[in-house]
């Protein structure tokens, strides 16, 4: 054995010296072409306006493939998109708006882009159309209708009149809204290739000729304005089912794979990873923004934070929005290949109090907070002046991103237009003035004023198993002890089944706003509004979500009517916001341009300015 | 035997229902599908709720729920098995039948390994009872155990992706390192060979300066940037791997041995030149096949040429040494892409992986680049799970081969005269390979279903990831899916287990004694 031993040291030595040297240097890195960015979803469809596919995945996806009217940049705001087509308003009265397709668009297959394409629009989200053609009924709790659409509902189905008109040259499209509804420029019609749904509809599995394409396309128009059931029920299923898959290749029929933005979907592979490459006819004949060198995209998923950080400074993946806690942050920040870019999401934390019995809730709210009584106003009042905002921004907001302030809006977010002068007379004074310990002293004597032994208060929150909400319970906790409640606060881990019961008085979450609307979040305070929780109803809030409901306002007075609100919803002290939710991106140091959004899609808004530096 | 396996069986369905049922109602029970979108700002809310409540017949109890799934499910007598749609509207069976492959790549060779290696220190601790290397070894062996993976896949990726990532830009070994592997080496294999005190110093310098040398060369001739293995080096592994198969299957002794495995070392190097060719054109797997094909011809005859008596072992030996040094030419032909691969636009100079199962995306696709890339992505995972699971095989193999060599049959054998090898390896360890079996195959079905953590921080996507994704999305078919097929695996394996135990141990009958 001992002899086999050294005579295979020998050997290794002799392979060592029997290796043939090498005189090759490493060649330079060219500039990279690639862009990997992490996502913790994974595809599930090609056609986020599904039911059900509306996953912010999904959506991002679909985004860097299809180029509409406008999109959100990260102001956010809503920026027209010039390349591609243009809008206006035709007719004040009745409301119109025209919508017109540049001429010489194509799809990625070549097809001209025209008018007819912006027809779909109408087919998925009108219910009247479906009932006339006979495809369905939207509201039907136990069937699905022909084309299975997330827009049934919204803003277009309840405001438009009519069929949309196309134009003498096909390339203008009219819609009629009821009234000059506000958001209108969100509401209207966007392209999507209508002669691919047909051939689908009609079984085809591959691309096909130009010829047949544009006959393809006459064929949509005719049965679109003819209300043909046949033909609209067969587009319907495909459009609701044929674009649900999650795995993409070279046998993936090419027909689902039509797009008009700067990249063309080129695999996904179920939980691994989807990845795009560089449309031609884009490059050539954008119908949007010119794309910057980058000539794939990648999405990989990860689920796991750690691995993602681990796999950034492996150079691995370019864009990572990691989790917004302090250890991630300090964890990113610590790459030296890459740079961590703050921003903000479009979430707020806010605290929420129980003033009556919400919609819908059999159980009556009787606890200490309920009704208009002064006594429960009172109570109110000193709750929330007790509550610890500084405290929670200081220690668990500010480590993550030391720029992000207390919030004092509840409809607009800190750096809004508007946003200073609303602070200034919203009445939110009240509940800042002074120092913490100052505000606790008058809030215990409200409560003294009203009882002698301290109020016991149930505080709804979770999920236990999040840090920062764990801690911000400790926090508020022990705040209100000193100024006369007994918060009793375990956490909740079902808590979005709990916001609207009685058995609650008081509970924090976070808001998520998904668009920029007029009328924002001021549905919350509304009577009758789908997210009022906490059984407020007011009749000057009423009036006023009304307005802003119903017609276009002008900014100011816009502003005027989310005055009116907050005045009147701080007055009775029901809610208070605690700060806008930071957002975390960290990005590889040579790649530039990556500017995150606070709305969907955040991280790939701007696609085509990212860009490698040597 | 056949009734017996008809009983367990009928045992398989009986369980399968009952804790189908259970879970399929704790489950349902314990998670709220709705509860995000009660949160939702969308205009359309009601609408969605509805809509969900309609594909998820959300407004029937669960008991009533898992009777229509258990329907769907039952559909397998009749040829249609139906475990219903993902909350992706992927079905659950393709979803399964997508994460299988996967997880059996990343445990397969992560078992292997750990089997082979554990077996074989295992072994070589018992034979060296209460030496340093034995106590070196208990002490590893309880060091791993208490590893968490988690943690042991961070360690992994700082030092073995990203600074070794950093350390190939220049490939340059400094020699403090060298110093310091040298020393390793050297205790290590001073520990196992051992002897006298100065046997042991001996030892320690020859390994010491032999691989210092070793690494000094690696160093200078940027072997790991351009790494290859050439004709030289695959005569030279193939010498040491005839020896040492020979040594271990029949014994230096028996010189036709000896010989057949020490030509079939030549003749593998000298396929290695037609083997470029082959491997090389657009028909890889096929050049694979016929590599293999004639190398086994060539064994086969070498050995039948020198054996004139014993000549199953002797064609064994020789069919084993070749074999491996097939795979050497296969290890060459890989390092061969390396040069492509680290130089690609999606690779870009960082060839050690932490996360992902390939690069998908990779532009360059040629065959030999692509298994270079899956092997660049399985080394992490496969290293993190194999350093955690074969700790338990050192220390079981150790124990089970102690037990064995105090039996009556083990001094009957080394009174009868036969040679220590002899004792070892054909009477001692075969027996202690029969409770091992067992081990393995439990282990086996147990780590196809219990690589969730592994999956999750190298981002695979396998069964492990199934599971935890259909906790975490209220995904009660894909739960179920997951859960019907990981407990039907886990009961057929212990069939397996008892079926096998009886085949290797003739005391033991299944299905008798009654």
């Amino acid at each position: 054995m001992k002899l086999t031993r050294i005579a295979k040291v020998a050997i290794a030595t002799a392979a060592a010296a029997g290796l043939a040297v090498s005189t090759l240097s490493p060649a330079n890195s060219a500039t990279r072409s690639t862009v990997v960015l992490v996502t913790s979803n994974q595809l599930t469809g090609l056609n986020p306006s599904v039911t059900n596919m509306n996953l912010t995945f999904n959506s991002e996806v679909a985004y860097m493939q299809g180029f509409g009217f406008n999109y959100y940049d990260n102001s956010p705001k809503l920026v027209e998109n010039k390349l591609f087509g243009s809008y206006k308003i035709v007719s004040q009265k009745p409301f119109k708006v025209q919508y017109t397709v540049n001429k010489g668009k194509v799809w990625s297959d070549g097809t001209p882009i025209t008018g007819v394409d912006l027809l779909l629009s109408h087919v998925i989200c009108s219910s009247s159309y479906s009932f006339t053609a006979k495809i369905g009924d939207p509201t039907d709790p136990e069937v699905a209708p022909a084309f299975n659409a997330l827009c049934y509902g919204g803003i277009y189905d309840a405001a438009h009149v009519g069929l949309p008109t196309l134009s003498a040259d096909k390339m203008s499209v009219t819609v009629e809204y009821d009234s000059k509804i506000p958001d209108w420029e969100i509401a209207g019609p966007g392209p999507s290739p209508v002669h691919t749904l047909v051939h689908l509809a009609e079984g085809k599995t591959k691309l096909q000729k130009a010829a047949a394409n544009l006959a393809a396309k006459a064929k949509f128009e005719k049965a679109f304005y003819s209300y043909n059931t046949k033909l609209m029920k067969a587009a319907g299923e495909v459009w609701s089912n044929s674009y649900n898959i999650n795995k993409v290749d070279n046998t993936t029929n090419k027909l689902l794979l039509v797009g008009n933005g700067a990249y063309k979907l080129k695999t996904a592979v179920p939980g691994q990873a989807v990845t795009l490459v560089l449309n031609k006819r884009h490059v050539s004949n954008p119908s949007g923004p010119k794309t910057n060198g980058v000539k794939t995209v990648v999405f990989r998923v990860v689920g796991d934070g750690t691995a993602a950080a681990q796999a950034l400074r492996n150079q691995e993946v370019d864009i990572y929005q990691g989790q917004p806690t302090a250890d991630s942050v300090k964890l990113l920040s610590e790459i030296p290949t890459a740079k961590v870019i703050g921003g903000a999401q479009a979430v707020y934390e806010h605290i929420d109090l129980r003033v009556g019995t919400a919609n819908g809730v059999s159980e009556e709210y009787t606890g200490p907070f309920a009704g208009d009584s002064q006594k429960a106003k009172d109570l109110r009042t000193a709750f929330l002046l007790a509550f610890p905002r500084d405290e929670i921004v200081e220690k668990l907001i500010k480590p993550i991103n030391k720029n992000v302030v207390r919030m004092d809006s509840l409809l607009l977010f800190p750096g809004e237009p508007g946003y200073d002068d609303m602070v200034k007379n919203n009445g939110i004074s009240k509940y800042t003035k002074g120092t913490q310990s100052q505000r606790e002293a008058d809030a215990l004597a409200l409560v003294r004023k009203h009882s002698s032994s301290n109020v016991k208060i149930e505080l709804l929150w979770g999920t236990p198993s999040n840090a920062r909400r764990a801690a911000q319970a400790q926090i508020i906790k022990a705040a209100l002890g000193r100024a006369g409640f007994d918060v009793n606060a375990p956490g909740n881990s079902a808590w979005p089944n709990f916001l609207d019961s009685s058995a609650y008085d008081a509970e924090f979450f976070a808001w998520v706003k998904s668009a920029i609307t007029q009328e924002g979040n001021a549905d919350l305070f509304n009577s009758e509004g789908g997210n009022n929780l906490l059984g407020y109803r007011n009749k000057t809030v009423d009036a006023a979500v009304e307005k802003l409901r119903k017609t276009l306002l002008p900014e100011k007075d816009k502003l005027a009517q989310y005055l009116i609100v907050e005045k009147q919803v701080l007055a009775d002290a029901v809610t208070l916001p605690i700060f806008q939710h930071p957002g975390v991106t960290a990005v590889n140091k040579k790649l530039q341009n990556v500017k995150p959004n606070p709305l969907s899609p955040q991280l790939v808004w701007n696609y085509w300015e990212w860009k490698y530096s040597k | 035997m056949f009734a017996y396996i008809l009983r367990r069986l009928g045992a398989l369905v009986v369980i399968l229902f009952g804790s189908s049922f259970l879970l399929y109602n704790l489950s349902a029970i314990s998670t709220d599908p709705l509860g995000e979108l009660r949160l939702s700002d969308a205009p359309n809310k009601d609408q969605l709720i509805l809509n969900l409540t309609r594909e998820l017949r959300l407004d029937l109890p669960p008991p009533l729920r898992y009777f229509i799934w258990l329907r769907g499910v039952l559909g397998i007598f009749a040829g249609r098995a139906d475990f219903g749609l993902t909350r992706e509207q992927e079905p659950v069976l393709e979803a399964i039948m997508g994460a299988i492959p996967t997880t059996i790549r990343l445990v397969a060779v992560a078992t292997l390994v750990a089997i082979v290696l554990g077996i074989a220190l295992g072994i070589t601790s018992a034979l060296r009872q209460y030496s340093r290397f034995d106590y070196g070894m208990t002490f590893f062996a309880f060091l791993l155990f208490s590893l968490p993976i988690f943690w042991v896949a961070v360690l992994l990726k700082q030092y073995l992706a990203i600074d070794f990532n950093d350390f190939l830009v220049s490939a340059k070994i400094s020699p403090p390192w060298i110093i310091g592997f040298s020393i390793v080496a050297g205790f290590f294999w001073a520990a196992i060979i051992s002897g006298s005190r100065r046997q042991v110093v001996l030892i320690f310098s020859g390994v010491f300066v032999a691989n210092s040398i070793f690494l000094s060369a690696i160093s200078a001739t940027e072997w790991l940037s351009y790494p290859r293995l050439g004709p030289i080096a695959i005569l030279v592994i193939g010498v040491g791997i005839a020896v040492g198969v020979t040594y271990l299957s029949v014994g230096l002794s028996d010189r036709n041995a000896l010989k057949t495995t020490l030509l079939m070392a030549l003749v593998g190097t000298i396929s290695y030149f037609p083997a470029q060719p082959i491997l090389s054109s657009d028909r890889p797997r096929l050049g694979i096949l016929l590599l293999f094909i004639a190398l086994l011809i060539v064994s086969v005859s070498g050995a039948l040429l020198f054996a004139r008596v014993d000549r199953g072992p002797i064609i064994r030996t020789s069919v084993i040494t070749s074999v491996f040094i097939g795979i050497f030419i296969l290890i060459d032909r890989m390092m061969q892409a390396w040069r492509p691969y680290v130089e690609s636009d999606d690779v870009n100079y960082r060839p050690v992986a932490t996360i992902g199962q390939s690069t998908i995306w990779l532009s360059e696709v040629s065959f030999w680049v692509r298994v270079l890339d899956f092997a660049m992505h399985l080394i992490l995972p496969t290293l993190a799970l194999t350093l955690i699971s074969f700790a338990g095989y050192i220390r079981f193999s150790r124990g089970t081969l102690l037990d064995v060599l105090n039996q009556d049959y083990i001094r009957t054998a080394r009174a009868k005269g036969l040679t220590e090898r002899t004792v070892i390896m054909r009477h001692a360890f075969r027996n202690t390979m029969i409770p091992l079996t067992t081990i393995m195959v439990g282990d086996i079905a147990g780590i196809v279903g219990g690589a969730i953590i592994t999956e999750r921080v190298f981002a695979w996507q396998g069964m492990g990831t199934l599971f935890n994704k259909a906790i975490n999305s209220f995904d009660l078919n894909l739960l179920m899916g997951v859960i019907l097929f990981l407990s039907t695996l886990a009961i057929l394996a212990n069939l397996v287990a008892d079926l096998l135990y009886s085949v290797l141990d003739p005391r033991i009958r299944v299905g008798a004694g009654k």
